[in-house]
C-alpha cells in the first residue's frame, strides 16, 4: 500500500486544470486531474491518502453534488473546494458539510498549498483514528463468547465473585478470563477497560 | 390770327419742342367765348403785356379765366389782349393800340380791367385817361421791384405784386451744389432782360464769397449754348431766360431756357414757373395760375359792387421752392436736402408706387409662403431633436438594461474571467517553483509561458465582449456580420447557461449575413430573449432545457429565432408580455421586451411571439433586409 498521498484535482476548465496539475507537481505533490465529476467518481482510486481540490461549477453533477455523493459512500478524503465565483450559500453549504476551506479563482499559491497541507493533515488524522478503531474491534472480535460475556460485566461494573454467581462458574475461572480480556485488549485497569467499551460502543453506533 | 400764325411758323424752327405751346394755344382759341355781351352781363377786359402763346401767359389765363367764369351765374365776358410789348413798342404803336382798344371796346365796354404784367401795367396808367378812365384795374404778375420804381397806385387799381427772389433760388442751388465753385448768371438784351440783369448785378456780390460770380449777359445763342456746353461740373447756372439775344433773335424766355438747358453742362436753376419742364432743376417761384386765381378773386369782388379800396389781399404771392426729379436725379442732389414742402414736379412714380397693391400682395404671398417654410422648418427640426432626444432617451434606457443585464450574468461573468486568471497565477506559481528546484525544466516553462499567454487572451476576450456590450452609449449604425454577433452572444451567454445547466444551441445562418444596424443594441436584444428562455426552463427537467437560437432569411429580411421548450406563455398574458412593467417572474421589472419592441422597432424590423401552453415558446425578431443581400438561401435547420 502507498503511503504518499494522492491529490484529486476535478476542474472541467483544461487550462485551469492542468496549471493546478503542474502548480502542485512543482510543489512536490503527486496529483491527478478529472474533467468532471463522473471522471472522478468512475475512476479507481486506490486506498490512498489525500484530499480532493474541486471546482464548484461543473457542467454535470457539480462539486457539492459529489461532496454529497462521496459522503454516501463512505470516502472520506477531504475536500478543498475552488470557485471562480464564492457566493455565500454554496460556500456554506460546502463547509456544512465538512470541507475543508472554500477558495476563490484565482487562488494564491501559498493559499492553495495551505489547505492542500491541512486537508491532507485531515486525511492522515482521519485514518489514524480509523487505524485505532480497526485495532480495537479486531482484538474485541479476538475474545471468545465467555470472555466476553465477562467484559460486559466488568464494564458493568460487577464484580468477579457476582460475575461468578451470574454465569454460574468458579471465580477463580472469572479472574482468568479476565485477565485474557485485559491481555487481548491491552488495557492495564478495570478504568482503561470502561474507556475501550465507551469508544467501542460509539464506533458500532457510528 | 393770320399774323400769330406766321409768327409761330417763325418760332417752329427754334425748337419742335414749341408744339406743346401750339396745343396749349389752340385750347385756349377755342375757350375764348363769343365778343358780344348778354343784356344786363359784365365784361372783362384782360390786357397782356406779351404774346399769347407765352407759357405764363397762358398759365396765367387758364387761372384767371376758370375762377371768374366757375365764380358766378351771370353772365360774364373777358376779353383778352395781347400787347406783346418786348417785341412792339414805341409811342406810335401805343398810340395804335389805345385808338384800336377804345373803338373796339366802345360798344362793350368793361367793367374791369385786368393787366398782366408789368408792361401792361404801364401802357394802362399812361393812357388810362383815353381808356376807360372810371373802371377799376386789376393787376396780377406785376414784380414788386416794379411798383416801387413807380409812382404809387391810384386807389381803383389793386393787386398782388410777385416778388422774383432770385437770390433765394441761388442760395437753395448753392446749398444743393456746395462744391460749385463758380456761379454762371445768364441774362439777356432785351429791355425787360436787362432791367432782370440790373437786378441780378446789384445781388451778386453777396454770392461771390464763396464762388466767383461770371455774368453771360446779351450774347448771341449759339456763342452762349457753346459756352454752357464747356461749364463742366464745377459749375451752377442761374438764368431769368430772355426775350432777345445778343444777335437780336427774339424769344420767349421759356424757349431761351429750353435751349440753354439742352446745352448746359451744369445744372440750371431760373426763378419762373413756367420754366419747369424745360431741363431746369428749380427754384422759389409762384405759379402763374396761382396768380391768375388771385386776380380772379379780386375781379369777382369788384363785379359784385365791392369798393376797390375795399378788396382784402395778400401782400406778396406767395412763392413755392419748385424741383424737377429728374435734374435733381440726374445733378445726383442728395434727395434728402430737398424740403418736405417743395412741389416736386416729374417724379416718376416709382414702381413700388405705380404696382402697390400687386406688390403688397406679392409681399403679403411672400411673407406668407416665408412664414409657411419656416415653420416647416421649425417644425422639422423640433421633430428632429425631438427624435434625437428619444434616440438619446432610448440609447440610455437600452444602456440601463444592458447594465440590469450584466448585473444578472455578474456570476457567470467573474467565473469566466477568474477561470482563466486562476490558470494563469497557479502556471505563474508552478513556474517559480520550477526554478527555485534549480533543474532544467525549460520544456515545461516553456509550455507554461505558451499556457499563460492563451488564458490571458482568454480573459482579456471576456472583458473585450462584456466592454462593447457595457461602454456603448451612442446609437450608431455599422454594418456588421450577424453571424459573428450571435457567436458573442453565444460567448457572453455560455458560462450562464452552464450555471443554470441550460444547453444552449447558436445556428448560425449558412452564409454571412451582414446587417447595418446598431450591433450592440441586436445584442442586447437577443441577450434578453436567451436569458428570458432560461427562465422559461428554468425548473425544468434535463431534456427540456434546451434553447435553440437560429438566423434564418426570409422574404423581405432577416428573421432570428430564439426558441424553448419551456412551459410557454398563457394566452391572456400573450398581448401584454411587450408592455413596459408587466412581468409573470418574480423578480424582474418587467422591462426587458419593452425595451427589445423598443429597439427592434427603431430599426425598422419588429419582434413577435409564438408559445404553445404547456409546449414552449418561440420568438421572432424580423429585421429588414440588408441592402445587398443575396437571394434568400434555403431555409436553415
Amino acid at each position: 500500500m502507498i503511503t504518499t498521498p494522492l491529490i484529486h484535482v476535478v476542474d472541467d476548465d483544461e487550462g485551469l486544470r492542468t496549471a493546478l496539475l503542474r502548480l502542485l507537481g512543482a510543489a512536490g505533490f503527486e496529483a491527478r486531474g478529472y474533467a468532471s465529476t463522473g471522471d472522478f467518481l468512475l475512476h479507481p482510486h486506490p486506498d490512498r491518502p489525500g484530499c480532493v481540490l474541486l471546482d464548484v461549477r461543473m457542467p454535470g453533477p457539480s462539486g457539492l453534488e459529489l461532496q454529497e455523493a462521496l459522503q454516501r459512500m463512505d470516502v472520506t478524503l477531504p475536500i478543498v473546494f475552488l470557485t471562480g465565483h464564492a457566493d455565500v450559500a454554496s460556500s456554506v453549504r460546502a463547509m456544512k458539510a465538512g470541507a475543508v476551506d472554500f477558495l476563490a479563482k484565482p487562488v494564491e499559491r501559498d493559499t492553495l498549498l495551505g489547505a492542500i497541507r491541512c486537508a491532507l493533515a485531515r486525511d492522515t488524522l482521519q485514518r489514524a483514528g480509523r487505524d485505532d478503531a480497526d485495532r480495537l474491534r479486531s482484538r474485541f472480535a479476538s475474545l471468545t463468547v465467555s470472555e466476553r460475556k465477562v467484559f460486559d460485566r466488568i464494564v458493568d461494573g460487577r464484580l468477579n465473585k457476582q460475575i461468578a454467581d451470574e454465569m454460574g462458574i468458579a471465580e477463580r475461572t472469572v479472574k482468568l478470563q479476565r485477565a485474557h480480556v485485559m491481555a487481548k485488549l491491552g488495557a492495564g485497569s478495570a478504568a482503561e477497560l470502561g474507556r475501550l467499551a465507551e469508544r467501542l460502543r460509539s464506533l458500532s453506533d457510528g | 390770327v393770320n399774323s400769330v400764325v406766321s409768327r409761330k411758323r417763325r418760332l417752329v424752327r427754334l425748337t419742335v419742342r414749341l408744339a406743346g405751346v401750339w396745343v396749349a394755344a389752340g385750347l385756349l382759341a377755342a375757350f375764348c367765348p363769343p365778343a358780344i355781351a348778354a343784356e344786363g352781363g359784365k365784361n372783362v377786359l384782360v390786357l397782356y403785356s406779351y404774346s399769347r402763346i407765352l407759357p405764363a401767359v397762358i398759365d396765367i389765363n387758364n387761372g384767371l379765366r376758370t375762377t371768374i367764369l366757375a365764380s358766378t351765374n351771370r353772365p360774364i365776358a373777358v376779353f383778352d389782349e395781347f400787347l406783346d410789348m418786348p417785341r412792339f413798342g414805341g409811342p406810335a404803336y401805343s398810340n395804335t393800340i389805345v385808338t384800336y382798344l377804345r373803338e373796339k371796346y366802345a360798344s362793350q365796354p368793361p367793367d374791369v380791367i385786368v393787366v398782366g404784367a408789368e408792361d401792361a401795367l404801364r401802357f394802362l396808367l399812361v393812357n388810362r385817361a383815353k381808356l376807360f378812365p372810371q373802371v377799376p384795374v386789376v393787376h396780377m404778375a406785376v414784380p414788386v421791384s416794379s411798383l416801387r420804381s413807380i409812382p404809387p397806385l391810384p386807389d381803383d387799381v389793386v393787386g398782388v405784386p410777385v416778388e422774383y427772389d432770385f437770390s433765394r433760388t441761388i442760395e437753395q442751388a448753392r446749398r444743393w451744389h456746395p462744391n460749385a465753385r463758380r456761379l454762371v448768371i445768364v441774362t439777356g438784351a432785351a429791355a425787360t432782360d436787362r432791367a432782370w440783369e440790373a437786378q441780378l448785378r446789384d445781388a451778386a456780390p453777396r454770392f461771390g464769397d464763396r464762388a466767383e460770380v461770371e455774368f453771360l449777359a446779351g450774347l448771341p445763342t449759339d456763342a452762349l449754348l457753346k459756352r454752357l456746353s464747356g461749364l463742366g461740373g464745377d459749375a451752377v447756372v442761374f438764368t431769368t431766360g430772355y426775350f432777345q439775344d445778343g444777335g437780336g433773335r427774339k424769344f420767349t424766355p421759356h424757349e431761351s431756357v429750353l435751349a440753354m438747358a439742352s446745352a448746359a453742362t451744369a445744372p440750371v436753376y431760373a426763378p419762373f414757373y413756367t420754366f419747369m419742364g424745360t431741363g431746369i432743376v428749380g427754384g422759389f417761384m409762384s405759379s402763374y395760375e396761382a396768380m391768375g386765381r388771385q386776380a380772379g378773386r379780386m375781379v369777382n369782388e369788384l363785379i359784385d359792387g365791392a369798393a376797390p379800396a375795399s378788396l382784402r389781399f395778400p401782400e406778396l404771392m406767395p412763392t413755392n421752392l419748385n424741383v424737377d426729379w429728374r435734374q435733381v436725379r440726374r445733378w445726383g442732389i442728395d434727395e434728402k436736402a430737398v424740403p418736405g414742402d417743395a412741389v416736386v414736379h416729374f417724379r416718376e412714380p416709382t414702381f413700388l408706387e405705380t404696382h402697390r397693391n400687386a406688390l403688397i400682395l406679392a409681399a403679403v404671398v411672400f411673407l406668407l409662403q416665408a412664414a409657411l417654410i419656416g415653420s416647416l422648418l421649425f417644425e422639422h427640426r423640433r421633430r428632429r431633436v425631438a427624435e434625437l432626444a428619444e434616440q438619446g432617451h432610448r440609447s440610455k434606457l437600452a444602456h440601463a438594461s444592458r447594465l440590469a443585464i450584466a448585473g444578472e450574468l455578474a456570476g457567470s461573468i467573474a467565473h469566466e474571467i477568474n477561470q482563466p486568471l486562476g490558470a494563469i497565477l497557479s502556471n505563474a506559481d508552478a513556474a517559480d517553483l520550477m526554478l527555485e528546484s534549480g533543474t532544467d525544466r525549460r520544456d515545461e516553462l516553456r509550455a507554461i509561458l505558451a499556457d499563460i499567454r492563451r488564458d490571458d487572451l482568454r480573459a482579456s476576450e471576456v472583458i473585450r465582449r462584456l466592454r462593447a456590450l457595457l461602454t456603448k452609449q451612442q446609437f450608431e449604425r455599422q454594418p456588421f456580420d450577424l453571424n459573428e454577433t450571435m457567436r458573442d452572444v453565444g460567448s457572453v451567454l455560455r458560462a450562464e447557461a452552464r450555471r443554470r445547466r441550460v444547453a444552449l444551441d447558436i445556428r448560425p445562418a449558412a452564409a454571412s449575413v451582414t446587417m447595418v444596424c446598431d450591433q450592440v443594441q441586436i445584442q442586447q436584444v437577443l441577450i434578453n430573449l436567451v436569458l428570458n428562455a432560461m427562465d422559461a426552463v428554468d425548473d425544468l427537467p434535463e431534456d427540456r432545457r434546451r434553447i435553440v437560437v437560429s438566423i434564418e432569411r426570409v422574404a423581405g429580411g432577416i428573421d432570428i429565432a430564439v426558441r424553448d421548450r419551456g412551459q410557454g406563455i398563457a394566452a391572456e398574458h400573450v398581448p401584454k408580455i411587450f408592455d413596459s412593467f408587466f412581468t409573470t417572474k418574480r423578480k424582474g421589472m418587467g422591462l426587458g421586451l419593452s425595451i427589445a419592441r423598443t429597439l427592434v422597432e427603431a430599426h425598422g424590423g419588429r419582434i413577435r411571439v409564438e408559445s404553445r401552453p404547456g409546449e414552449g415558446t418561440a420568438f421572432h425578431v424580423e429585421l429588414p433586409a440588408p441592402d445587398g443581400t443575396p437571394a434568400p438561401s434555403p431555409a436553415q435547420a
